[in-house]
């Protein structure tokens, strides 16, 4: 899995990320500037919904996700199963919808090596914070 | 500022009514006038969170005020999403704490039980972020994710959740008035379906129809309004740094707080909104009623029983008194004034001090009151 660049906002005032891109800041009445963030990022919550609205298949799983560049989403997934709160999840956006899925150390390992011998400046230092992302999420063992 | 007495109090039966929303409205204003002893009031505060999509009629504060034979009283509505009828409350209070009146009728209610379940929950989920929305987010999926965020950095117990449940249906089953009067078992509660894991069927308030009101003046009454205070947060759940407290039922506390000019010590009952149970807990925690991380101990122990050293919820809260959207604010300041009035029969405590707080919405815009009896 290679992680997605989702597109966000950010505020030139108080530099908060937000998902999907807004118009102005929800703490200061300011134009936000276009901004990236790479869909990688940790589980804040999740349920599962057994009556989910219409539209929308049951069992419906929901997730709040902090990305490391700061925004939270929402995200669907296609089970929650071996994930908890904390645990590290890529993020990635089909058909403008955001699905998280559980990344296994296998699965990170790879981001990290083709992020990191992509080369570039840019690149280089997303790799650095995924890395330090990656190796913290490991520390505490939550894959 | 003028002191804001209450000086009559009414409300219907809450559950699944036939009768219309303007119907239940009259029978609970006309309840508070006749308290008061007032025919006419200066001015008329309507609270109805989404008359138009329920009951198909607009311009409600005009319906209602001429359906009550009130039509030439300057009227208003207003609208907080769930916590409309405390919103209505502050609307009548800095009315005449302004001056402008002497006497305001404060009216809610909310019709739902006619529209099938999964219609209700999705009018009501309106009030929910438009974008998380198409995720599927509902208000109990807002509130599971609340929920098992506490019970991770809270230690919040599946236990501590259910005795919620199970004291408010105790209360319920003691107030004539309340949707639900049968108690139930901890057990029951811990194995009913589940609705948005970790949140169960008996953690969730009820679909009920209802109104409530309460008469405020300016003239010396059996109970002050010493305190209310409002407080707001982004309506996006993801705008936000911290799941498991309301930053805006802190905010409303410290607001009524300061101008009731006393703390959360003198506190004696409270009406909080445990729209899911786990509400109620982190509502004790931001209100300052209990310390952050004992809400939860101190419901197993028995402190906010009927017989506790702080009452929460004698109603039957949201829980088993109902909850009737824009009526709830209301049919909890109409609680606590009978609890000081010594009029709870059945259920009354000792108290001189009561907080209701309400929620609106995802707590996007959530008020606390501070009622005090007459010295
Ligand atoms: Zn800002």
């Amino acid at each position: 899995m290679i992680a997605q660049s989702i597109e966000a906002s950010r505020c030139p005032r108080c530099e908060r990320m937000v998902v999907p891109p807004a118009h102005y800041c929800p703490d200061h009445p300011v134009a936000m500037e276009p901004a990236t963030v790479a869909g990688v990022g940790e589980i804040v919550s999740f349920t599962t919904l057994h009556s989910p609205p219409e539209g929308f298949k049951a069992p419906l799983h929901i997730a709040l996700i902090e990305l490391k560049g700061g925004a939270r989403l929402f995200c669907h997934g296609q089970e929650t199963r071996g994930i908890k709160i904390g645990s590290s999840v890529g993020v990635e956006s089909l058909d403008g919808v955001f699905y998280f899925s559980h990344m296994g150390f296998a699965d990170r390992a790879r981001l990290f090596w083709r992020r990191a011998g992509a080369g570039g400046e840019k690149v280089a230092s997303i790799s650095k914070s995924l890395a330090k992302g990656i190796w913290r999420g490991r520390s505490r063992g939550d894959s | 500022m003028n002191n804001v007495w209450i000086a009559g109090a009414g409300m219907t039966r809450f559950g699944r009514r036939d009768e219309t929303l303007p119907d239940l409205i009259a029978e609970a204003g006309l309840a508070a006038l006749l308290d008061a002893g007032i025919e006419r009031p200066d001015a008329l505060v309507v609270a109805a969170m989404n008359p138009e999509e329920f009951t198909g009629e607009g311009n409600y504060g005009s319906l209602i005020n001429t359906h009550l034979g009130l039509a030439q009283v300057p009227t208003v509505r207003v609208e907080t999403a769930t916590s409309s009828g405390m919103a209505a409350v502050y609307a009548g209070f800095a009315d005449i704490a302004a001056g402008l009146h002497r006497t305001v009728l404060v009216v809610g209610g909310e019709k739902m039980s006619h529209i099938p379940t999964p219609r209700v929950s999705e009018i009501i989920g309106r009030s929910i972020d438009p974008h998380e929305r198409t995720y599927g987010t509902t208000m109990p999926a807002l509130a599971g994710l609340v929920t098992r965020a506490a019970m991770q950095s809270r230690g919040l117990t599946l236990r501590e959740m259910a005795q919620v449940a199970v004291k408010n249906h105790a209360n319920g089953a003691r107030n004539p008035l309340a949707h639900f009067r049968e108690p139930v078992t901890i057990e029951a509660v811990m194995e009913s379906r589940l609705v948005a894991d970790p949140l169960r069927l008996f953690h969730c308030c009820p679909i009920s129809d209802g109104a409530a009101a309460v008469v405020l003046t300016a003239e010396p009454a059996a109970v002050r309004i010493a305190g209310i205070g409002q407080g707001t947060d982004t309506m996006a759940v993801r705008y936000r740094s911290d799941l498991t407290s309301f930053r805006a039922t802190q905010a409303a506390a410290q607001a009524a707080y300061k101008m009731a000019g006393f703390g959360p010590a003198r506190v004696e009952l409270a009406e909080l909104h445990d729209a899911f149970s786990p509400f109620e807990l982190i509502s004790l925690e931001d209100t300052g009623l209990i310390p952050v991380g004992k809400a939860g101990r101190a419901t197993l122990d028995g402190e906010t029983a009927l017989d506790g050293r702080l009452p929460v919820n004698t109603s039957g809260g949201l829980k088993a008194r109902g909850h009737p959207l824009a009526a709830t604010g209301i049919a909890q300041t109409v609680e606590i004034c009978w609890q000081l009035r010594g009029m709870a029969e059945g259920r009354q405590v000792q108290a001189r001090v009561g907080l209701a707080q309400s929620i609106g919405g995802l707590a996007t815009n959530n008020w606390v009151a501070l009622l005090e009896a007459r010295a």
